[in-house]
């Protein structure tokens, strides 16, 4: 097969990211890149430079009327706590905030996003065969520019609205934005089999329109130090890790403390993030009594956020609604159990970790307990997560990835 | 003219350091500073010291030195005391020559300047006992007379101060207790022995300690002519009792407020009319007392009883325990806290029962008070935190590790 030319509209890319769909797009394209030609669109100016592909930076003069240049996202769509830079936290709107924004601040936002995309098209034209849009901020600017230059658009969806609402309505400006994107699409790209299924029966996309790929996950760098010895080392430690926030489940998370420290009084379980529900969390926490057996690490940085997968005895990620859950991986690549819910798209490919539904929380309580009391059964769960690792590469996504653009080319 | 009896508190608290999550079991960190040479306690000391307390103990000494007539009370905690001797020894000096003089009383409290009256009177009885040796040890004096943490009161801590045996104690004139009886002369507790109580006289002690520099003030700028006036009022036989912080001298009103000039031009313009005199509880509470002409007589039988039901105090608006014991943060770090006395009492670590001691302290659950309004600002003026949750945040970190601490 030839090789392909691909415009690739973004709105994120480490560092300045502030979650999964920065790091989900680092690892597709340096994977797609192998035999795939990328220019890469961004909101704003990107000054760290990459090997792999060609960025582009589509900056609104407007945004810029202060003199200062654009070195972050307009603004922030989504995060998983743990990797939020704290730059970009300061330099952008919190995906809490950005529901209240005024409708019309984010429509401009995007809609001037597009325009400037939408104006390369000259440039653009020749050199492409399929356009790949990740999310909704990005899907305006590439149906504008896909009128104007008539090639296939492929729409990436990494989270839907219905996700971020905890399976509510959601911001409707949003919602539409990414119904009318997927609409438009030649194809669309789910990041798992639970997305597709939202995408269906929330949205109404045709299923043969919808390819399922995973997200990869890159091997550590440096090789993992499971183990107690690095704080906490007379108690069991229970962790989360994500946004704090309704559909992240994390409320829940409070409730298996309490259940859990019934019958294991020294469990310590740990909060790593932040988000808009922080306090009432915390208040949680004391009138349940919790107060020095529930603690909130706050934001972590990334060797805090490694020590403490390291550290943990036990992953929960309870979440109402996840597209994909990234962090899970993360914890399985080092040797932490994963009990995560039935919603998580993770599940479909970790078949390692423990699926249960998020809402019952009996079965989570037994299945803490259980991983934390039974050696045996702790040590199967690593192995057979780690196992599940060995098959959940970018190469693996970057192939399906190709098929969906043929998919499109050809009209399929 | 009422006799004036001054009362200053001297106390600093050993605020947290910003121990992560990630510390809590590890050795190598300090509750309450990082290092030797990374410590906010010490930096806020020295500039406290700098601000008010040098400036006021030398103001107190010369005055004492002045007018013999001059006398004051001090209470000072445990903990206050052991950063004078770490951080600014200086000081140490100056209060041994104000100790050593008749002029001065010094009060007894708890050494942790804790809340423990409210919850353990083992513990209670404990920090007394250390406060009143740390006290002999540094001042050479033992206290006779006993204020507790923030003026905190009631019968039943009246009747352990009382069983303990100090003559007599201070606390706030609190509305809802008096009755609209007057707070100007002395009552009696309602214990056993009847011991004798002083109620502080809010308004006249606030118009000095919060509202002295605010120009918003009517009386603004308060003059010592009108504060004589003022405090003229009072019949011959009353007391008007001014209780405050020390640090309402050069730090909470700053130096450029007048505030020194003024205190000492007022001790030496009461002092001109020769029927003025300051007191000190003791003098009050135990006179020595001529019966014949029954003068400077102190008769218990014939005083009134000063009732206090549920725990007053000198704090916010409402002079009650809210600011310390109010939401869900403060009740659970609380109950978590002292339910920890008897296993933390029966490990032989001496460092393990101090850093729980120290943990104790009434500002760590202060800072923690989520209430609004004007008591609101009074909080996070005080507080080194960001706002009550990670004061809240960080007090739950340093509970796990004690409680890992105690683990087998």
């Amino acid at each position: 097969m030839k090789n392909k030319n691909v415009f690739m509209v973004g709105w994120e890319y480490p560092p300045h990211n502030s979650g999964g769909l920065g790091v989900a797009c680092q690892g597709l394209t340096e994977a797609l890149a192998d035999n795939t030609a990328i220019t890469f669109a961004l909101p704003y100016h990107y000054l760290e430079g990459v090997n792999h592909m060609n960025i582009v930076s589509c900056v609104d003069p407007t945004w810029e009327k202060t003199g200062k240049k654009i070195l972050y996202p307009p603004f922030s769509t989504y995060s998983s706590a743990g990797v939020v830079t704290e730059v970009s936290l300061n330099k952008t709107i919190s995906p809490e905030k950005l529901r209240n924004l005024p409708t019309s601040q984010l429509e401009q936002k995007v809609q001037e996003y597009a325009h400037v995309v939408a104006s390369r098209s000259k440039s653009v034209g020749y050199q492409t065969d399929v356009i790949h849009a990740h999310d909704w901020m990005s899907f305006p600017a590439a149906q504008q520019l896909q009128k104007k230059i008539h090639k296939p658009f492929v729409a990436h969806v990494h989270s839907t609205e219905y996700d971020r609402a905890g399976l509510a309505q959601g911001n409707r400006f949003i919602s539409e934005t990414e119904y009318e994107g997927v609409m438009a699409a030649n194809r669309v790209i789910a990041v798992s089999y639970y997305t597709k299924s939202i995408l269906v029966n929330k949205y109404g996309v045709d299923a043969n329109k919808i390819d399922v790929v995973h997200n990869g996950i890159l091997p550590l760098k440096k090789p993992a130090d499971p183990g107690s010895h690095h704080f906490a080392n007379k108690r069991p430690v229970i962790a989360f890790m994500g946004r704090l926030t309704l559909h992240k489940g994390v409320q829940y998370f409070i409730q298996l403390a309490e259940s859990v420290l019934k019958q294991i009084p020294e469990a310590l379980f740990i909060v790593a993030g932040s988000g808009d529900m922080y306090h009432e969390l915390l208040l949680t926490t004391a009138q349940r009594q919790l107060s020095a057996s529930v603690l909130f690490s706050g934001f972590v940085r990334s060797a805090q956020r490694d020590m403490l997968l390291d550290r943990a005895d036990v992953f929960v990620m309870p979440s109402i609604s996840e597209p994909f859950g990234l962090v899970a991986l993360e914890a399985a690549q080092r040797h932490t159990p994963v009990i995560t819910s039935k919603n998580a798209g993770v599940s479909e490919v970790m078949t390692g970790a423990i699926a249960l539904d998020f809402w019952d929380l009996d079965r989570m309580t037994t299945s803490i307990i259980e991983l934390l009391q039974n050696s045996d059964k702790k040590a199967q769960v690593i192995s057979s997560q780690l196992s599940d690792l060995d098959n959940l590469t970018w190469t693996h996504a970057a192939t399906k990835v190709r098929d969906s653009y043929m998919r499109a080319i050809l009209g399929k | 003219m009422p006799k004036v009896c001054f009362y200053f508190q001297l106390h600093q608290p050993f605020r947290l350091t910003d121990a992560t999550v990630f510390d809590v079991g590890t050795k190598d960190f300090g509750y309450f500073s990082k290092s030797q040479s990374q410590d906010d306690n010490k930096d806020i000391f020295i500039k406290v010291a700098d601000k008010s307390y040098r400036p006021m103990l030398r103001l107190l000494l010369k005055l004492v030195k002045k007018y013999p007539e001059f006398s004051f009370t001090m209470s000072l905690s445990g903990i206050f005391l052991e950063q004078v001797e770490a951080y600014a020894p200086d000081l140490l000096e100056i209060l041994q020559q104000l100790a050593k003089t008749k002029q001065v009383e010094i009060l007894a409290e708890t050494y942790y300047h804790s809340l423990a009256s409210l919850y353990s009177e083992t513990e209670f009885r404990e920090q007394v006992e250390l406060h009143e040796n740390k006290v002999f040890e540094l001042l050479k004096v033992r206290p006779s007379a006993f204020r507790n943490t923030e003026l905190i009161y009631s019968n039943k801590i009246a009747q352990m101060v009382e069983d303990m045996g100090y003559v007599g104690m201070l606390t706030e004139g609190v509305d809802r207790y008096l009755w609209g009886r007057k707070r100007t002369v002395p009552y009696v507790a309602q214990t056993k022995d009847k011991m004798p109580v002083l109620l502080k006289h809010a308004q006249l002690s606030d118009d000095v300690a919060f509202r002295f520099s605010e120009k918003s003030w009517a009386a603004w700028p308060l003059t010592v002519t009108q504060y004589l006036e003022w405090i003229q009022i009072y019949p011959e036989d009353e007391y008007v009792n001014l209780f405050m912080d020390f640090e309402t001298f050069g730090e909470h009103q700053w130096e450029d407020t007048g505030i020194f000039t003024f205190f000492e031009a007022f001790v030496g313009e009461f002092l001109k009319k020769k029927w003025n005199s300051f007191v000190t509880p003791t003098e009050v509470f135990t006179p020595v007392c001529d019966r014949k002409i029954r003068k400077h007589c102190l008769d218990k039988d014939h005083l009134d009883t000063y009732d206090v039901v549920e725990p007053i105090s000198w704090a916010d608006v409402d002079r009650d325990i809210t600011a310390w014991r109010d939401n869900e943060y403060q009740q659970d770090t609380l109950r978590i806290m002292y339910g920890l006395e008897t296993v933390v009492k029966s490990q032989p670590d001496s460092q393990l029962l101090d850093d729980w001691r120290r943990l104790q302290t009434s500002d760590h659950f202060y800072y923690m008070c989520t209430k609004w309004a004007a008591d609101g600002d009074v909080h996070a003026y005080f507080s080194p935190y960001s706002d009550p949750h990670e004061a809240y945040r960080r007090f739950t970190i340093m509970l796990a590790d004690l409680q890992e601490r105690l683990l087998p």
